[in-house]
């Protein structure tokens, strides 16, 4: 077995790890039980954040907007003291470092990865200041609980918290013949609805129609954030009777009873066992980590997964693995810059993120830059987590990830960013060809394109040596 | 209606031949024309870029974001004082502006609104490809596309082979292109090696371009890219920060501080273009305007109708063109915003027609699915 086995599913292999015996048991060991989360810093709750959010959007809206009216200069600098004390500038710094720090420590590397995926299919894109408050702390309380549960269950939690909410506008929906709806005039907001149907659950491969995505809504009508004076937007998700929509739906063929808000569950137990559902959730599943285009006989063992085991996510993400065993040796996977990142991080032992101490906040001044390199990275390498620019999330794609641009970034990364990365006790030659010979299985040939800067440790000679081997096809790809 | 999201990919540039049209052999066809897109998001305030001149009403409602000194386009509408550039393009008939318009969305969303700025289409994330990207798909224009952003906009893409510039922090050296290229030779990845062969054939300037913080840079590179004759056909900047809803102000405002930055743009596109000038069109694209009436914070909410920002030697003449709805409460939209009286698509798929040399009509089946849009080439561009 090659060892990019461990790059396929994982993230490679640190340089005080040693390849398994048994590189498939190895790898599906490591999805029954959720990893705790290693990060030492703090770990705020999503309640938290979200008090956080709503004193950041009412400061500014309902304070600073209105006092500084006829002051452009005076009102910026107090939307960024503002900033400065709600964190705003902060806990996405901090959600990325406990995101990176899992999947460099982690003794279930493996079950790491499916963390990312499903963070990416439920992804929440760039809106309002979810990144900035929301994104991560989602990731960790509504994504991972679930990851040893049903898809069912997953989606049932992903449609109905604050974040996916929020970021699909359901706070908006209104049933027009629901008492608020007729009181105020309004009617559904169809985002969620359409989302639900097309990337999480059945997709366009199901045929729904306009009036299916329509009659969604409907059910979903009412499943809202409570709204205050004090906490505006930010409030608890509740089911506001007085804003569903009354009477029967009917979605894809199938009647759902006036049932107030029982009526979700049953939509949603329907949508996520739909056979097209799980064809499309396995196909992505292997896309991730098989192939850009896996081929039906690939996919197959994962659907027969999903069938036997009526969608146990445990039982799914092993059939994957054992998949990706298979087909390890004769097809590849083109990494997106987070992942080839996480990998050279853990391969090669880079000194990020940064300590938990240094990553301390004080609420009192800016974040500072080594508490925003982590980020700032994630940034010019063109791949911010939490900042998908529509909610289908990151493309898994090798042709969405290849542009000048984005190659020559992590050229950019490998050769100038990273040799200031490497621990002091890290810079000799022989590290380097240790962390190749871990991990890759031509770390020979490796070895050969940067035999000319062996003698080299300053960080221009490093940047010469990771530049390269950092950029070979078979470190970009698997 | 089904609601499969339609792949563009598939079948758009083989109709071309069916279409029936073909352009004039000219002089003029045979020179590259260039069309540069410049989004201003978060909703640009057509009433602050292009004021309309002596309405009450506007006085009444915006009293503290009013322009006290505008520049003088004609009797009925004024240019706000950071659009120098366009001011001066005017008098050469280089600057126009279409006023009342935007594209078919009313829902105040900057988010769906953004999407819908950029697919071209009427619900929200349904389609995959931008309208700039489709219009070059079908007429054949492969590779000539330049975005200056990280990210392929979204309005870009649906046609490959795209460029994009967008320097990182520090610069990288040739011999390591050369040393990763030789090692993807044996590989049988054309992709990344036809990407790499793009970047081995930049120009030095573009090569050891950094900090792309620096906008006149950027404009500046992407201006000499669009003169050369082989080069890109189209460009894509972005801007942001239009959202003023607090201290929007008014010459010296928050947003005065946006326009001056498309005001940069345009005039070292301008400068730098030289003769190729003659043969682009510049156009602005926005989610929607703002309100009328100021807010608690002297600022404005999400609106509707905005205006178009033009310049370059393919406009037919300088002119406010709209059919201009009124300020009155009935004549608003929803009662508070400036209304839409034309589809800004109609104006974008008219300005692909010229720059393109391709039939409208074609454009608007092949790109907007033949929604009602009206042919403005005549009256907006040298044709």
């Amino acid at each position: 077995m090659s060892l990019n086995f461990y790059r396929r599913v994982a993230f490679g292999l640190s340089p005080n790890e040693k390849p398994d015996k048994d590189p498939l048991n190895w790898a599906i060991n490591q999805l029954d039980t959720i990893p705790d989360l290693l990060w030492p810093g703090t770990i705020p709750t999503e309640k938290d954040l979200r008090k956080k959010y709503g004193e950041w959007v009412y400061g500014d809206r309902e304070v600073l907007r209105k006092k500084f009216k006829n002051d452009k200069h005076a009102y910026r600098k107090a939307k960024d003291e503002l900033r400065i004390k709600t964190g705003e500038r902060y806990f996405e710094l901090n959600e990325h470092a406990i995101r990176h720090f899992q999947t460099k420590y982690s003794k279930q590397p493996v079950f790491e990865r499916f963390w990312l995926f499903w963070g990416n299919h439920f992804a929440i894109s760039e809106k309002d200041f979810l990144a900035e408050f929301s994104t991560g702390p989602y990731q960790r309380e509504i994504i991972r609980p679930n990851m040893v549960k049903t898809f069912e269950e997953m989606v049932q939690s992903v449609t109905t918290s604050w974040c996916m909410i929020h970021h699909l506008d359901n706070s908006e929906s209104f049933g027009p013949n629901s008492k608020k709806g007729m009181e105020w005039g309004e009617t559904i907001n169809e985002n969620h609805a359409r989302e639900l149907l097309e990337l999480h659950t059945v997709s366009p491969n199901a045929g729904y129609t306009q009036e299916d995505v329509i009659q969604l809504a409907y059910i979903m009508t009412g499943w809202a954030h409570k709204w205050d004076r004090k906490n505006l937007e930010t409030g608890d998700i509740w089911f506001d009777q007085e804003m569903h929509q009354k009477g029967d739906k009917i979605v894809l063929g199938v009647k759902y009873k006036n049932d107030a808000k029982r009526e979700l569950a049953k939509v949603i137990h329907d949508l996520a066992t739909h056979p097209i559902c799980i064809k499309f959730v396995s196909t992505k599943l292997c896309r991730h980590f098989i192939t850009d285009e896996p081929t039906d006989e690939m996919i197959k063992p994962v659907i027969e997964a999903w069938n036997k085991s009526n969608g146990n996510l445990i039982e799914i993400h092993k059939a994957v693995i054992t998949q990706a065993y298979k087909y390890n040796e004769n097809t590849h996977k083109f990494h997106p810059p987070e992942i080839w990142l996480m990998q050279l991080s853990r391969m090669f032992d880079l000194n990020i993120p940064l300590s938990f101490e240094k990553m301390n906040y004080t609420f009192k001044s800016k974040p500072n830059n080594r508490q925003r390199q982590l980020s700032w990275i994630l940034r010019e390498i063109g791949h911010s987590p939490y900042r998908a620019k529509q909610p289908n999330g990151w493309s898994d794609l090798e042709v969405d990830w290849v542009s000048p641009e984005l190659l020559l970034r992590r050229f950019w990364f490998a050769s100038v960013e990273l040799p200031m990365l490497v621990k002091s006790g890290n810079r000799s030659h022989d590290f380097i060809l240790t962390c190749l010979k871990n991990n890759f299985d031509d770390h020979e040939n490796m070895a050969s394109l940067i035999e000319n800067f062996r003698f080299g440790i300053s960080d221009y000679d490093l940047g010469q040596k990771y530049g390269v081997i950092c950029n070979l096809p078979g470190v970009l790809k698997t | 209606m089904n609601c499969t999201r339609r792949n563009f990919l598939i079948g758009g540039s083989t109709t071309l031949f069916l279409s029936g049209y073909f352009p004039k052999i000219s002089f003029a066809s045979m020179q590259k024309k260039n069309l540069i897109i410049i989004s201003l998001r978060g909703g640009m305030d057509g009433l602050t870029a292009v004021p309309v001149i002596g309405d009450k009403r506007l006085k009444k409602l915006r009293k503290k974001l009013i322009l006290e000194d505008v520049l003088n386009l004609n009797s009925d509408f004024g240019l706000h004082p950071k659009l120098e550039i366009f001011h001066k393009l005017w008098q050469k008939n280089q600057a126009a502006f279409v006023h009342a318009t935007n594209i078919p969305y009313t829902g105040r969303s900057h988010f769906d609104g953004q999407n819908l700025m950029e697919t071209g289409a009427h619900i929200p994330y349904k389609e995959k490809t931008g309208w700039l990207g489709r219009g070059l798909l079908a007429s054949n224009i492969i590779g000539k596309g330049l975005a200056i952003s990280l990210p392929m906009p979204l309005l870009l893409r649906g046609v490959p082979q795209n460029n994009n510039f967008f320097p990182s922090p520090d610069f990288v050296e040739t011999k390591l292109i050369d040393q990763i290229y030789n090692e993807f030779k044996g590989e049988h990845n054309e992709l990344i090696k036809s990407t790499l062969d793009t970047i081995r054939q930049r120009p030095l300037s573009m090569q050891i371009a950094t900090d792309s913080d620096d906008r006149k840079k950027l404009a500046l590179e992407a201006a000499k890219q669009l003169k050369d004759q082989s080069g890109p056909r189209v460009a894509v900047f972005d801007l942001d920060g239009f959202d003023t809803h607090a201290a929007q102000g008014g010459v010296d405002g928050a947003h005065a501080d946006e326009l001056e930055e498309v005001n940069k743009i345009v005039t070292i596109l301008h400068e730098n273009l030289g003769q190729a000038f003659d043969n682009t069109l510049i156009l602005t694209l926005t989610e929607f305007g703002r309100t009328i009436k100021q807010n608690g914070g002297y600022g404005t909410e999400h609106g509707y109708g905005s205006a178009i920002l033009m310049a370059g030697g393919l406009l037919k003449k300088s002119q406010v063109y709209t059919d201009w709805p009124g300020l009155k409460k009935k004549e608003l939209f929803e009662g508070r915003d400036l209304n839409s009286t034309v589809d800004s698509r109609a104006v974008y798929n008219s300005a692909m027609s010229i720059c393109f040399n391709q039939d409208p009509e074609f454009l608007r089946k092949e790109v907007f699915w033949g929604d009602e849009l009206p042919d403005l080439s005549q009256e907006l561009f040298k044709i």
